[in-house]
């Protein structure tokens, strides 16, 4: 896969470096059962009958892909037309069930901010509950601990129970923590920047300074204009296909262009 | 490590980050195995939040967990002293097997509907789900640490010798830890697919508990049934903490090895069960 040229002579040192994800047919099938079974009475009388019929579903649908350190590749697509399964396959949540899939580095998901945040416990424990979830440990987390705070300005709330947060607090504490070590690979479902608009720079601030290091970025949004701004590449995704990948702008053109007709 | 900022070296060393390739995964058992070594801290910083919420939550914290199982032996003890009065230090005997099976009843429920409900966190961030239900176990070894206080003050308030064999009571709980550990992965696995296994497995654990000679001492069970009974994996168990604690002897070799046997094969199977079904679960939607 080439890369435009104004984006390879970019990342032109790390050119040599394998790339930092490749999917090479990626296919991922779900299983959905026709009639819901829910207690184990139904699934054995079920199965008695002989009557346990499954469906199954082709989420992604042999995806090549392959995205370099340092590069920001954009997400379009339909609700429901594979983007967040394609991020769980890389980010290690779904495995391929057919296909290859290659990570050289650590995965950050900023998914949805706070997950795992336990309300009852305080901002500090919960830095900790929410690091060691996203895999980091603890001895590292102590270390930046207090520049996770100062990032989040939270200092003077930080031994206070989280429920007395608000949901800016929150987002501002978990963006803080997400972001707390520079992944080779970060993952932005819908989640690009949080808080009010100071802190929203900073949080763009931040993730520039992780890609102009070499983090590889993947953002999923239907804010197209933001897309744009940010993203090298765009990748159309469509019934769990790529169907059009390139130069960002060309992409999203006729992406609404065809979003427009289809409405 | 995964976390630890990668030291800017040449650009060709990329063997400093690690790794993932979906063609080159060891096997679901091992690959779990790996990763919750990988995630160690999580199972020391999750039994800690347990812990945490379960003394912050209740007013008397700690106490509680002193009082809770004396409170439970001093009624069974009310109701059955008088059935059992021809066992000696009854109360002993009592509080020593019910600590054990009072663990294991409420180390596999909550493994189980940890491992379910973390099933919505399991969808959004990549974590070996096993090191919550290892976390637990951990839990309930502090809790039962914390109620050894009032099993000792029993002992000693019915003039009970503090010998030697004692000291191999943390190694029998340990065996029924891992058994634990086993028999919850096992149930989890099964209560990710039916709701109503958590119900089943509550009734069954009500069984089990009078199946086991815990209120009631083995002998008094027909001989032509001791047989059945010794099929029971928890009197094994219960055997290897109640001898020296109410016997004051440590427990047969034969004992000690049904124990090790009865807990390895419990975690190797449960271990075996969850990891290859995990992800039958996850791919339902």
């Amino acid at each position: 896969m080439s890369l435009p040229d104004g984006i390879a002579s970019a990342a032109a040192p790390i050119i040599a470096v394998p790339p930092a994800i490749e999917l090479h047919q990626v296919s991922v099938c779900f299983t959905v059962a026709k009639e819901r079974i829910v207690s184990f009475k139904e699934y054995v009388l079920h199965r008695l009958k002989n009557r346990v019929e499954h469906q199954q579903l082709w989420a992604l649908k042999a995806v090549d892909l392959e995205v370099r350190a340092g590069e920001t590749l954009g997400l379009v697509g339909r609700n429901g037309a594979g983007k967040s399964t394609l991020l769980k396959v890389i980010s290690r949540v779904l495995r391929p069930t057919q296909g290859r899939v290659i990570v050289r580095g650590r995965v950050a998901p900023l998914l949805e901010l706070g997950a795992g945040f336990h309300f009852d416990l305080t901002g500090r424990e919960n830095v900790f509950l929410n690091a060691t979830l996203l895999g980091h440990p603890r001895g590292p987390v102590e270390e930046r601990f207090d520049s996770v705070v100062r990032f989040a300005e939270l200092e003077e709330f930080i031994d206070l129970p989280v429920r007395s947060y608000s949901s800016g607090m929150l987002a501002r504490l978990g963006f803080s923590v997400a972001t707390m070590f520079r992944p080779q690979i970060l993952i932005l479902d819908e989640v690009l920047a949080v808080g009010d608009a100071s802190f929203q720079l900073k949080c763009i601030r931040r993730i520039q300074e992780f890609q102009a290091r070499g983090t590889a970025i993947l953002l999923a949004s239907h804010d197209l204009s933001s897309v744009a701004q940010h993203c090298h590449r765009v990748a159309w995704i469509e019934d769990g296909t790529i169907v059009d990948i390139g130069e960002a702008r060309g992409v999203l053109d006729r992406y609404s262009t065809a979003m427009v007709g289809a409405s | 490590m995964p976390s630890t900022p990668v030291p800017a070296g040449p650009a060709s060393a990329p063997a400093a980050v690690p790794v993932y390739d979906s063609a080159r995964r060891p096997h679901p058992f091992v690959e779990e195995l790996l990763e919750l070594w990988r995630y160690r801290d999580l199972v020391l910083q999750w039994s800690l939040r347990n812990l945490t919420l379960r003394y912050k939550k209740s007013a008397l914290g700690v106490l509680w967990t002193l009082i809770e199982p004396l409170m439970l032996m001093a009624i069974l003890a009310v109701v059955f002293s008088t059935i059992f009065k021809f066992m000696d230090r009854y109360p002993v005997y009592l509080l020593a097997g019910l600590l054990l099976f009072d663990f294991l009843s409420r180390s596999t429920l909550q493994i189980s509907d940890e491992i379910v409900e973390s099933q919505s966190l399991a969808k959004r961030i990549h974590v070996p789900r096993s090191a919550f239900a290892v976390a637990w176990i951990l839990t309930f070894l502090v809790n039962w640490l914390i109620a050894l206080l009032p099993l000792l003050a029993i002992m000693l308030w019915f003039d009970g010798q503090l010998t030697w064999a004692l000291l191999t009571v943390p190694l029998g709980i340990v065996l029924t830890a891992l058994f634990a550990l086993g028999v919850g992965l096992m149930v989890a696995t099964l209560a990710a697919f039916f709701q109503d296994v958590r119900l089943t497995y509550q009734v069954l654990l009500t069984a089990w508990l009078y199946a086991t000679p815990i209120i009631y001492p083995l002998s008094i069970v027909p001989e032509s049934l001791q047989g059945y009974f010794r099929l029971n994996p928890m009197l094994h168990l219960c055997t290897l903490v109640r001898d020296p604690v109410y016997y004051e002897r440590v427990a047969a070799p034969e004992t000690w090895a049904i124990g090790v046997a009865l807990s390895l094969g419990a975690v190797l199977l449960g271990w075996w069960t969850f990891t290859h079904w995990r992800n039958a679960f996850d791919y339902r939607s």
